[in-house]
């Protein structure tokens, strides 16, 4: 039977999207199963314990506890960045061998199901449950910052009556204490660890189409998520290194590395978020667009392989 | 791909792309954490090692509290809270340690002080590199150039009241600051021979504002007028005029008068405070002239 991408949703009556729809919930429930969120309990004593990371410091109390507010983000964006490829990674890498294991792909399989949907819909269960898991976490954290903020708000209030500070100085202390808060930008960075997770989810379905087991899918997805932080130093490397670095042979190889092995690095600009910098939107949604391009790029990818494979 | 050079182009353009992740660094920080900095952990990573410096703080190993300061600050350079307390622990806590408790001879301990004090100027120096206008680690380079117990270090005093000024005026100048930044702007340039015109302008503007006028302002604006027009400007009046009553002038200066150690320019000073003192009939003995010089509280 020829399951190839061209022919192959030919003899599929009913709604693409309502049978994705079906395969991710299921997806999502088959995970959940498995208790992945006991992880956010760790989650919330990280971001609780990293208020009392109260470190000696030489600041007046006008800036004094800001640095509280840096180790909140930097602990918690840090816990969110390593759950979230984790689970992506392992999740995925489980659902295929697992199908496979209880006979449940057959039975899909047997059914009129496009391949591409059901790949797309195992996905999207992954990606829901990123969305869940990233959302509690980003929930807590907003809620930790806040709290912590306006403690902080309260002290600069008393220290600038108490010093009798002008109206616009006062101002001016208080947006710049409001940078290290909950703001949009850190509401951008939440968003960058779910592209960077959500690559690492199509690119583990894509190694699991042809992979033999979890483990393989596991490490070769990990490999590949440490390789992807070299890729752009790697790409430069490669187009100014010497002797036929600027030809067109050099190039199409940069491009091929570039489109197996994602810029991971693009997606650090949590670093800066965590830092204080503002994040533009016209940036994340470059991000998001890269991010997309990815996602859909492996989706097909494991479309294109899977279609071919006899189970 | 197109898509990611564009985006890098403008990550760089907004300051949210982080610099390269240097070899001496991934060295220092060891393979795992090297991994886990290269994974997009890097704050992460920095913050680890935050908690790492407040061992070797503790145990006085003041050399490795550098180090480790240098390896946060690679990872995280745009964190000012880690430039200035990597610089406070050289400038202040290294410093009294080698001056007060280590174990060195006298000599020993005076070049490792200063040798501490120029190490924490220098990181200081590097973070503001790395963060370009930034206004706390500005004010905070002013505030370790102008700090009576450090500046004998910087052995030029002339040319570290001007670098603080400029560090003052960077801080002041990019509205973040609190207007307190743009007095100690003033006490700096104040100090800086030859621009005395200049922190004229400066003292007149800042006096204009009635919340500025502390005592500190008040006694360099005295200083700044005398030497404008020596001769002219007769220091009694000039005393009476700024701080508003003779006993008001005579506390003010006489605290001024005190400060020698900060190198505070003291035009007329010694005039007005002797007419002052007959002004408000102090005796001889009572004088401020025959007071020792003691160090004043601070103010702002």
């Amino acid at each position: 039977m020829n399951h190839s991408p061209a022919n192959a949703e030919r003899s599929h009556p009913g709604s693409h999207g309502g049978r994705i729809l079906v395969i991710a919930l299921h997806a999502f429930t088959q995970l959940v199963r498995m208790r992945v969120f006991y992880f956010l309990a760790v989650f919330a004593v990280i971001a609780i314990g990293s208020n009392f990371f109260d470190l000696p410091q030489h600041a007046g109390p006008e800036t004094a506890g800001v640095n509280v507010l840096h180790a909140i983000k930097s602990w918690s964006l840090g816990t969110m960045t390593l759950f979230s490829v984790v689970l992506a990674i392992v999740a995925t890498a489980l659902l295929l061998p697992k199908d496979v294991e209880d006979r449940t792909l057959y039975t899909i399989l047997a059914k009129p199901v496009p391949r591409l949907d059901y790949l797309a819909g195992k996905l999207l269960g992954v990606l829901l449950l990123l969305v869940v898991s990233l959302a509690l976490m980003d929930l807590l954290l907003a809620a930790v910052l806040q709290i912590r903020t306006s403690i902080l708000l309260g002290q600069l209030m008393d220290i600038a009556n108490a010093r009798g500070w002008a109206l616009d100085e006062v101002a001016s202390q208080r947006a710049e204490l409001l940078t290290h808060g909950p703001n949009w930008s850190l509401q951008g960075a939440v968003v960058a660890v779910f592209l960077r997770a959500a690559i690492m989810a199509a690119l583990a379905l894509l190694i699991s189409t042809f992979s033999s087991s979890t483990l393989f899918t596991s490490i070769t997805s990990f490999l590949v998520y440490f390789a992807g932080h070299f890729q752009a130093d790697a790409r430069g490397v490669l187009l100014d290194s010497g002797a036929g670095g600027h030809g067109p042979v050099a190039r199409v190889t940069g491009m091929l590395v570039a489109l197996v092995l994602p810029d991971f690095q693009l997606f650090n600009v949590i670093d800066a978020v965590i830092e204080g910098q503002a994040m533009p939107l016209i940036l994340l949604g470059q991000l998001a667009a890269a991010g997309l391009f990815y996602v859909v790029f492996y989706t097909l990818a494991s479309w294109y392989i899977f279609a071919e494979k006899e189970f | 791909m197109p898509l990611e050079v564009a985006l890098t182009g403008g990550l760089r353009a907004a300051g949210l792309f982080p610099p390269p992740l240097g070899i001496d660094t991934r060295d220092k920080i060891g393979q795992t954490s090297a991994v886990v900095a290269l994974g997009g952990l890097r704050t992460l990573v920095a913050s680890f090692l935050n908690l790492r410096w407040l061992t070797f703080f503790s145990e006085r190993r003041w050399d490795d509290v550098h180090a480790t300061f240098n390896t946060i600050v690679d990872l995280a350079p745009r964190t000012v809270y880690y430039w200035e307390t990597g610089a406070w622990n050289q400038v202040y806590n290294a410093a009294a340690y080698y001056q007060y408790d280590s174990q060195l001879p006298p000599l020993r301990r005076s070049e490792a002080w200063r040798a501490s004090v120029l190490r924490g100027r220098e990181f200081l120096e590097r973070g503001i590199r790395n963060n370009p206008g930034d206004p706390q680690l500005n004010e905070y380079l002013g505030f370790v150039l102008t700090d009576r117990h450090k500046f004998q270090a910087f052995r030029d005093p002339d040319a570290t009241f001007a670098a603080a000024a400029a560090a003052y005026g960077i801080a002041a100048d990019s509205g973040k600051a609190l207007p307190k930044v743009r007095r100690f702007q003033l006490y700096a340039l104040a100090r800086v021979p030859g621009r005395e015109a200049e922190a004229l302008v400066l003292a007149r503007s800042l006096y204009q504002n009635p919340g500025n006028r502390t005592p500190t302002l008040q006694c360099v604006c005295f200083a700044l007028e005398v030497h404008a027009s020596p001769g002219v400007v007769e220091p009694h009046a000039l005393a009476l005029s700024i701080f508003g009553s003779a006993a008001e002038a005579r506390e003010s200066l006489a605290r001024y008068w005190l400060r020698v150690g900060e190198r505070f320019p003291v035009h007329g000073v010694a005039t007005a405070l002797h007419a002052l003192e007959e002004d408000l009939g102090i005796p001889p003995d009572k004088s401020i002239f025959h007071q020792a010089p003691t160090p004043p509280p601070d103010d702002e």
